[in-house]
């Protein structure tokens, strides 16, 4: 039992973006203790700067194709995880650019607010190298820890506090459930890693474990019905927090779940087939439908989010090459769209201090820019051609139809004409109810910068999403073995749950 | 020397001990320690079988489990002050604030 640690330079390139990221955040907290008159947008921009370096270095990463593992392969960089890295440090960049008018409303600890913000981030880059199970373990923590604090951060706020009790208690369950199952498996098995777990075979401890794991998981992607926490969650936490947790958390655990079953569990397919497209029915429907009761904005994005996740679980049912591509897709369209819905409902909230669907009556008249943006946003999520989303949706479908999952495909369709419906009924309280108070809103220009980000990804994905396909087919190129045998053919005993 | 089912089956009782517990008590602070049942019935597991196989990793495991304990219980106890403070109160029916 000697354990032995040998790394070289060439090892740690490889942890460049997370020891530059690292490095930042130590240097924006030790700012903000020694020079605390600095004032806090200032601290805003010097994330920003270190956030757009990291990226930076990631795009570079992509380009030159450095791959490799560390750790005795705790921690792997492929174009894999490196897709997931930008996307993670992307929507953190844009997130501190549309909490700088909110930080205004906390009273106390602003300064400290971007510091747990990137430490989210470094977070959530390591989740998306996991490669064993103690990394999983980890990393899913360390990005939570962050998330807990920050859901809570509106300290004299009872609705905020509630929320960070609400999003801690199930978060620590949720990772009692991921350490337990992680011990079975490791009992049954003796190993950690990956790719030495895909040989095993079948036994009741191996199923409780990976069951009790995919459960964790559930609970961090938010799919019914682990979803328990998102809507009063999303409701109580300082909203671009709400944005932050909708996005880059969700993102990351995908990265794990698609290594997790595309490496360890490929001989299992035809089990977590099954369960996938279970989950993804329900999410999908359960989201849309009790998404049309909603009055305040922020749970219905809550609602339509569990309805997304159900739509990129359908990539991963695919469970196949193709199915990991337009599941990528899938969340870069998610990110712009929603990301971008609710800049403008941070936007909003900023002036009329109040997240009610029925405040939005007429903001046609007084901020054309955001009822517009609102709209295209909207539009996307519901998969209107030629925005983003349509090209999400289609893509994701095609896979679908490929391994000949119909059922699923005809509930995805019937869910869109449902979601349709409650988007449109926003579009129309913006554009034809009058507005209460018909003053023009004001709105700053990093919060109107991120509006426009949002607004360039979501039309430029919809009418050329060529390069973004291809850098999504490379992101999986790792995956192209993997072409899934149908149903049918399988004999009958390795149903229904890999026993 | 005692057979690996025993401690496997003593960890099984732990955590099920730790699920029912959250899933039945109202006090948060119970809440919390049921929870760290559930961590510490890991911790057994690991141990057993890292012993078992001979192999380090599951006591590298334990070591960081412990981390993520006792670091959830220093900001899980912060929110729920910050909750007592504004409250009066850690039961949990009492926070119902945010609803359908």
């Amino acid at each position: 039992m000697k354990f032995t640690l040998t790394m070289s330079g060439a090892d740690l390139l490889l942890l460049l973006p997370e020891i530059l990221l690292t490095t930042w955040l130590c240097v924006v907290l030790a700012v903000d203790f020694v020079w605390p008159q600095l004032r806090k947008d200032r601290l805003a921009y010097l994330s920003v700067g270190g956030l757009a370096v990291v990226l930076v270095t990631l795009f570079w990463f992509d380009l030159a194709g450095i791959s490799g593992t560390l750790f005795k392969h705790m921690f792997v960089v492929d174009r894999l995880a490196i897709f997931f890295k930008i996307l993670i440090v992307g929507t953190t960049l844009l997130v501190i650019l549309a909490s700088m008018d909110y930080v205004r409303r906390f009273r106390f600890f602003r300064g400290e607010y971007y510091f747990l913000v990137l430490m989210s981030a470094l977070g959530m880059m390591f989740m998306s190298s996991a490669n064993d199970l103690l990394s999983v373990f980890i990393t899913v923590e360390f990005s939570t820890f962050g998330f807990y604090v920050l859901v809570a951060y509106l300290r004299q706020d009872l609705a905020s506090n509630e929320a960070g009790l609400k999003f801690f208690i199930l978060g620590i369950f949720a990772a009692g459930l991921l350490a337990y199952g992680i011990s079975l498996v490791y009992g049954e098995t003796g190993k950690i890693v990956f790719s030495d777990i895909a040989s095993a075979s079948a036994t009741p401890g191996l199923v409780i474990g990976f069951l009790l794991i995919f459960a964790a998981l559930g609970f961090k992607i938010g799919a019914v019905p682990f979803h328990a926490w998102i809507p009063d969650t999303y409701h109580g936490a300082p909203t671009p927090i709400t944005a932050f947790l909708s996005i880059a958390p969700k993102v990351a655990a995908f990265a794990i779940l698609l290594r997790m079953l595309f490496v360890s569990l490929a001989t299992f397919k035809p089990a977590w087939v099954v369960l996938l497209v279970a989950v993804s029915i329900l999410s999908m429907t359960y989201g849309n439908i009790v998404a049309i009761a909603q009055r305040n904005i922020k749970r219905l994005l809550a609602y339509s989010g569990i309805a997304q996740i159900g739509n990129v679980l359908i990539g991963l049912a695919a469970g196949t090459k193709m199915g990991s591509d337009a599941m990528l897709f899938y969340l870069l369209t998610y990110l712009f769209a929603n990301l971008g819905a609710f800049a403008v409902v941070i936007a909003v909230g900023n002036v009329i201090r109040s997240d009610e669907i029925e405040d939005y009556s007429g903001l046609n008249r007084r901020s054309p820019f955001l009822a517009f943006a609102m709209l295209v946003f909207l539009l996307s999520l519901a998969g209107v051609p030629p925005l983003a989303g349509f090209i999400g949706k289609i893509y994701i479908f095609l896979a679908a139809i490929d391994e000949g999952l119909y059922t699923l495909i005809v509930v995805g369709l019937i869910n869109v004409v449902i979601a349709l419906y409650y988007y449109l009924v926003i579009v129309k309280k913006m554009y034809i109810n009058e507005p209460v108070d018909p003053s023009p809103l004001r709105i700053s220009g990093p919060m109107t910068a991120v509006v426009y980000v949002g607004l360039a990804g979501t039309i430029i994905l919809g009418i050329y999403p060529r390069p973004f396909i291809d850098w999504v087919v490379g992101a999986t190129l790792m995956f192209s073995n993997l072409v899934g045998p149908t149903a049918s053919v399988l004999p009958p005993t390795v149903l229904p749950f890999g026993g | 020397m005692v057979p690996l089912s025993y401690y496997v089956i003593l960890s099984a009782v732990v955590f099920i001990t730790g699920v029912v517990g959250v899933l039945i008590r109202r006090n948060i602070i119970i809440i919390l320690l049921s929870i760290e049942l559930m961590l510490n019935a890991t911790n057994i597991n690991f141990v057993a079988f890292s012993h078992y196989f001979q192999n380090i990793a599951g006591q590298v495991f334990v070591f960081f489990a412990l981390t993520v304990a006792a670091s959830e219980v220093a900001v899980g106890l912060a929110i729920i002050i910050a909750l007592y403070r504004s409250k009066s109160t850690i039961n949990v029916d009492e926070f119902q604030l945010l609803k359908w």
